[in-house]
């Protein structure tokens, strides 16, 4: 095992010299991701498709929507996803269809598309790719839902009725099944095999990615190595980017080698964004707080990989308070003093290197630069 | 006593060519018509009741109605000889003897669920959730379907040898799509018993019960993705849509009967009977362009679907304790009012607000297993059943004789008599 790691790390060691070519590209680079994201979506213009309207407007979805006031006073997940779908948290990705569009209008008309195809555009975008972009966040959004599924078995008396927790779960199967099914439905239309095969496939790597996530994320020992956490985060984080990617180039017909680079960008940026906001608690000197600290974040996996078990096993000890209970502020501190925090960022540098590597081999573009942006975005605290 | 919605039923049935859509709205004129004028005299003549009525309703304990007299009362009249008659009819089309369907199914579902089990791939702890139920132990009546249709329809186009591949694996998808969906199905009734075991929810917790659903179901896309027809995938799509949809519709009742009766058959259709219309429709797809024969394969389907289902409620009802792998009156108890129950309070209006209550004061599970056992909901309800089983029979009527095709025709008629 530890050899793999130990070699990972050294390439990670390796993109602290990208990070010095960053500065080719964002030369005007915006400081924040924000203004990247809101500079970006000008370009692609408005969505044309009303997937996501219908989806909304729905009795189905309406019904939701009056069921879920119900839970208010409960500890039940499903509120919370709700909350943050209103008031966007900020830090999300909010943008995978975004990036899904950019990305095809960074690509441009295929040569060996037929006219008929090369009609169906707006600004640049096929239809088909702009529903592309709506059922990858569909897609995403019904696992935000099904994240937030309860064990009945670990109801405690302080999470509310019993009876609620049942009924916020059973809102959450159905409202979560109900956009995937619409996500379905979308992608059945795009009249292409390759493309449901691959975002199938995306959907299953979800799957297992926050399968991963139920397992290992609940013990504070847990065995989570370097390698381990690539992997958990590429299935959980990036293949449904990715794999989005690849099948926007696929739509317009581009050929193996734009949907391999179109692959290899929206994996490396979704890895970045992960470590990114992995590492905001570490960076950030205001945010302290418990509820912030997660045994699965790149940097803390890092930090025990880097100081063994047997050293962290000890920090463990050290922050636990008279009651036996953890001190997170103390822990994150421990975190910070070693060097978990900057192998973490120059992991999170070599994956935006590698994301703007990707799309170089496209036409230089407005969309390309917003890519590039977003891109760079990721590398800065 | 013939039960007024079969006449009205078979009335209508003579000119119009999709019995769903008459009993649909007969079936709703037929409530109103024997609320009105017949269904309480219905039931104080039926022979099928026993006892008279107004002495029944004041009696109020569990024990005190005889169901085993009640049932035995209904089940010769479900053979009786107008449906004998009938298949008899529809075998003297061909020569053929009439084989078991499921021996002429059995070449092409050997290794189905090994199969299903090698496209679940995947590591760990999550792959003993996924391959649970495709333990080989289930009825695969589904996929029984797919196949002997797949057949018929391939005889049907001149087409002789075996099962097209994408064939075989639109019936490994109809049974990953149907179990995925009972995955769900679980959770969202808080079950812990199925087909005899503990539900997925019951032994893993719900969080990893809904993401095996969800992996059950990406599997299944991928399989349909990789037969490579377009038509096919939109089939099943449809198929997804109408099963989240009718779990929607199973959350809300209706106050006026006659929209609750329409209500129940639509909720019907897309729980059940669309899986199984659209996969005969897809594996149609892959062997003829003719649109005539596609429909003749999805409204066979439907109707054997809505037939099917329609004889679970009936069986939720009359079916022992763990028979069915599962408690009886579970419909009830979960506050869903079925054929039998909708049928009885036509006859016992009283049903009508423990229906609108779904069941929930104390006490409301019994009483109202007791009226549907006084009224004629369960048989009304097979007859009903029988009646989407001889549309059915008509359908696939209109296929090229073959040995798969009398095989399909035979099994409407154990749709209808199974008791498990």
């Amino acid at each position: 095992m530890f050899p793999a790691t130990w070699s990972r790390l050294s390439r990670m060691a390796l993109s602290s010299r990208g990070r010095r070519t960053l500065s080719l590209f964002s030369s005007s680079a915006p400081s924040n991701w924000s203004k990247a994201v809101a500079d970006a979506e000008k370009i692609v213009g408005y969505p044309t498709s009303f997937m996501s309207l219908r989806c909304l407007l729905s009795d189905e979805l309406s019904n939701v929507a009056i069921q879920v006031k119900r839970l208010v006073g409960t500890q039940h997940p499903l509120l919370h996803t709700a909350r943050d779908f209103v008031f966007d948290s900020g830090n999300n990705l909010p943008t995978r269809g975004l990036i899904v569009l950019l990305l095809s209008k960074a690509a441009g008309p295929s040569h060996t598309a037929s006219d008929l195809l090369a009609q169906d555009t707006v600004s640049g975008i096929h239809t088909s790719q702009r529903n592309l972009a709506e059922i990858t966040e569909l897609i995403h959004t019904a696992f935000l839902v099904h994240r937030g599924i309860v064990d009945l078995k670990e109801w405690t008396v302080s999470d509310g009725p019993l009876k609620d927790m049942e009924f916020g779960n059973k809102i959450a199967v159905l409202s979560g099944d109900f956009l995937l099914a619409n996500a379905c439905t979308g992608l059945a239309q795009l009249n292409n095999t390759k493309v449901v095969e691959l975002i199938s496939s995306a959907i299953g790597d979800v799957v297992q990615g926050i399968y991963n996530e139920n397992t290992s994320n609940t013990e504070q020992e847990n065995s989570l190595d370097v390698e381990a956490w690539e992997e958990h985060t590429f299935l959980s984080h990036g293949a449904l980017l990715a794999k989005s990617c690849q099948a926007a180039m696929e739509l317009a017909q581009h050929d193996k080698e734009a949907q391999r680079l179109a692959y290899t960008f929206g994996k490396h940026l979704s890895m970045g964004h992960r470590l990114n906001s992995d590492l905001l608690p570490f960076v950030k000197s205001s945010a302290g707080e418990s509820a912030t600290f997660s045994f699965s974040a790149a940097p803390v996996v890092f930090h025990r990989q880097i100081v063994g078990q047997e050293r962290w096993s000890q920090q463990l000890q050290q922050v636990k308070t008279r009651r036996n209970e953890l001190d997170y502020s103390k822990l994150l501190a421990a975190v910070k003093s070693e060097k978990g925090v900057s192998t973490a960022m120059d992991l999170c540098c070599y994956h935006g290197n590698k994301a703007l590597e990707a799309i170089q081999a496209f036409p230089s573009s407005e969309a390309r630069s917003a890519l590039e942006n977003i891109a760079s975005a990721i590398t800065k605290f | 006593m013939a039960c007024p919605l079969l006449r009205q039923c078979s009335k209508w049935n003579a000119n119009c060519s999709s019995l769903f859509e008459t009993l649909w709205y007969s079936n709703g004129r037929s409530v109103s018509f024997s609320t009105s004028s017949l269904g309480r005299t219905s039931w104080s003549s039926g022979p099928g009741n026993e006892g008279q009525p107004s002495a029944l309703r004041r009696r109020t304990g569990p024990n005190t109605f005889n169901f085993t007299t009640s049932l035995t009362k209904h089940k010769p009249r479900l053979l009786d000889p107008s449906l004998k008659s009938c298949f008899c009819i529809n075998s003297a089309h061909t020569d053929v003897k009439v084989q078991d369907p499921f021996t002429i199914a059995q070449k092409d579902l050997t290794n189905l669920y090994d199969d299903i089990r090698k496209e679940l791939f995947v590591t760990k702890e999550l792959k003993a959730l996924c391959h649970y139920y495709f333990d080989g132990k289930g009825k695969a009546i589904r996929p029984m379907i797919v196949v002997l249709m797949a057949r018929a329809l391939n005889s049907h186009s001149n087409r002789s040898g075996e099962l097209l591949p994408g064939q075989r694996a639109v019936a490994m998808i109809t049974e990953m799509i149907h179990t995925a969906s009972l995955v769900h199905d679980d959770v969202i009734d808080g079950s812990n018993k199925r087909r005899g075991k503990g539900t997925i929810n019951e032994l893993w917790g719900e969080k990893k019960a809904i993401l095996a659903g969800d992996f059950i179901l990406s599997v299944a896309s991928i399989t349909m993705a990789r037969i490579g027809n377009n038509t096919v995938v939109k089939v099943f799509s449809q198929v997804i849509e109408d099963l989240v949809r009718g779990e929607f519709m199973q959350l809300g009742s209706k106050e006026n009967e006659n929209e609750r009766f329409k209500h129940y058959l639509e909720k019907t259709f897309k729980k059940t009977a669309s899986l199984i219309a659209n996969s005969c429709k897809a594996v149609c797809v892959l062997v003829s362009s003719d649109p005539k024969v596609h429909e003749i394969a999805y409204q066979y389907g439907k109707n054997v679907g809505i037939a099917f289902q329609l004889v679970d409620d009936v069986l939720d009802f009359t079916s022992g304790a763990n028979h069915l792998g599962k408690p009886s009156a579970a419909d009830l108890k979960l506050g869903l009012a079925t054929g039998p129950v909708l049928f009885a309070c036509q006859q016992f209006p009283e049903l009508h607000s423990m229906i609108m209550r779904r069941f929930s004061s104390k006490g409301d599970v019994d009483r109202a297993w007791q009226y549907v056992f006084q009224s004629d909901g369960v048989e009304q309800t097979k007859n009903l059943a029988q009646h989407y089983c001889q549309e059915a029979i008509r359908q696939i009527s209109m296929l090229r004789p073959s040995a798969e095709r009398d095989a399909l025709i035979r099994l409407t008629e154990m749709v209808l008599t199974r008791d498990k």
